[in-house]
């Protein structure tokens, strides 16, 4: 069976039957023919025999990945944020930013290639932007700049403030675990004001393998 | 001529059967009822404001009314009060203010009955317009699977997510039951069956979602403007599916 979580930038596909490792392909180079069995994200519908939506996937994928019951999982993708808040082992709570969210996780990778900086070389700054749009966001880092900031530490205050957002966005909880590519930012990780379990890019894959089990145990 | 009367949410029943015995048109000028961007009311109120009320602003510009009973009191909102005085200004008709306090309940056989939960809602917000309740024999009720706990929403394509067997709470069955004053009512829920607690965003009720949402064992808050966006349904899908709640599995127009 082919597994995909099509992410805007990213798709992260499973062959169950392969034996190997999930891989991660840049949505843009996808054949227009590519068609999984089962998936989840942007234009599932169209690309899949078979879809759930990402909430589901997400939590799924918790359900799998984390041994307790009362949990908050954050999502941070190249354009929205989702999370879901599990209490006593079920879901009490979620959100999906498509909009204020918007281009968190793209916004970030831009600015790198941009300003041509590594994001394991900064240092995580002590303050930094109030933002709630990636694309809003933007003018606060050409403001420092023109104000005698270097590249770096405007960037640096803006993903900081991202990641605020996005902790708000998910409750402002003690312990925070997080999915998706932003997971292998350590300036990102590094700026949440809280305790933060990185999961990792493939979490929504967990999901759906685990959605595929138990569609195989009913079946 | 038939006199056309407008309405905003559930003028007192006494005021209904005034408008059926002169057998004048009712309009139910919280739903849309003309097609035209909301973005016209934006001359008479801030664009930030409940849906619902810049629908009847809407309304209240195209349609040639002959007059308009607003309820202000406790069973609809503060907002709607200053609306009153928005439309008094705007408009030569008169606009009369009226504060339902009824509270001799008529029942809700339609929020407990078996049905696509849009034709449902589209059965009780009709049914503002009647002195009659709905027929308890035509619309036996259901054993719940789901429940919608708020107000009518802007936009019914959310609806359409719901399984047929979901029973409807809070203000809506105040609106069938004839008593949207009665808070204890509106307060009701089914910690039994897994409910989403909607509001319009910007309407005060919101408050009431959230804190019944926290609540309930089961409990999904949800807030929506003028339409039910990828987000909003996309919460509502994975709410039930994660709930084990079957689902219709038909597309939302």
């Amino acid at each position: 069976m082919l597994l995909a979580d099509f992410g805007t930038s990213y798709s992260k596909i499973l062959e169950t039957d392969s034996g190997n490792d999930p891989t991660i392909v840049a949505t843009r180079d996808l054949g227009s023919d590519f068609c999984a069995d089962l998936a989840t994200g942007h234009n599932a519908a169209r690309r899949s025999t078979k879809n759930i939506n990402e909430l589901t996937a997400l939590a799924r994928g918790g359900e799998v990945l984390i041994a307790e019951e009362d949990f908050v999982l954050l999502d941070c993708g190249s354009r929205d944020i989702k999370f879901i808040r599990c209490r006593r082992g079920r879901v009490v709570d979620m959100g999906w930013n498509a909009e204020c969210g918007a281009s968190m996780g793209f916004t970030i990778e831009m600015l790198a290639t941009y300003y041509h900086l590594d994001y394991s070389q900064i240092a995580i700054p002590k303050t930094g932007f109030s933002i709630t749009c990636g694309v809003l966001g933007m003018s606060h880092i050409f403001d420092a700049v023109i104000s005698g900031a270097s590249e770096a530490e405007a960037v640096a205050g803006f993903v900081r403030g991202i990641a605020r957002n996005a902790y708000r966005f998910a409750g402002s909880p003690e312990r925070l675990y997080l999915s998706g590519g932003l997971c292998d930012n350590p300036l990102f990780t590094g700026s949440f004001p809280c305790k933060l379990i990185p999961l990792g890019r493939f979490v929504l894959l967990k999901g759906l393998l685990a959605t595929l089990k138990s569609e195989r145990n009913k079946g | 001529m038939k006199e056309k009367v407008g309405i905003v949410g559930i003028p007192p029943l006494e005021i209904i059967k005034q408008l059926h015995h002169s057998k004048a048109e009712i309009i139910d000028l919280d739903e849309p009822q003309v097609r035209a961007s909301l973005e016209l009311t934006a001359a008479h109120l801030p664009r930030v404001y409940c849906a619902i009320l810049r629908t009847v602003v809407l309304n209240a510009i195209h349609l040639e009314l002959d007059r308009i009973y607003i309820d202000v009191g406790p069973g609809k909102c503060d907002c709607a009060l200053h609306v009153a005085t928005i439309l008094k200004d705007m408009l030569s008709i008169p606009v009369i203010p009226t504060r339902n306090q009824d509270m001799d309940g008529m029942g809700f056989p339609l929020c407990r009955s078996r049905m696509p939960l849009p034709d449902k809602m589209l059965a009780i917000t009709g049914n503002v317009r009647s002195i009659h309740r709905a027929d308890e024999h035509k619309y036996p009720p259901c054993t719940p699977t789901a429940g919608f706990w708020g107000v009518p929403p802007r936009d019914f394509n959310l609806l359409a997510l719901f399984p047929d067997t979901t029973h409807i709470y809070g203000w809506t069955r105040c609106m069938e039951n004839k008593t949207p004053a009665d808070l204890n009512l509106e307060s009701q829920i089914n910690p039994e069956v897994p409910t989403v607690f909607f509001a319009q965003a910007f309407c005060a009720k919101t408050a009431l979602a959230r804190h019944l949402a926290d609540r309930h064992p089961r409990g999904l808050y949800l807030d929506c403007d003028v339409t039910a966006g990828s987000s909003a349904r996309a919460k509502i899908e994975a709410f039930f599916e994660l709930s084990g709640t079957a689902v219709p599995d038909k597309e939302p127009s």
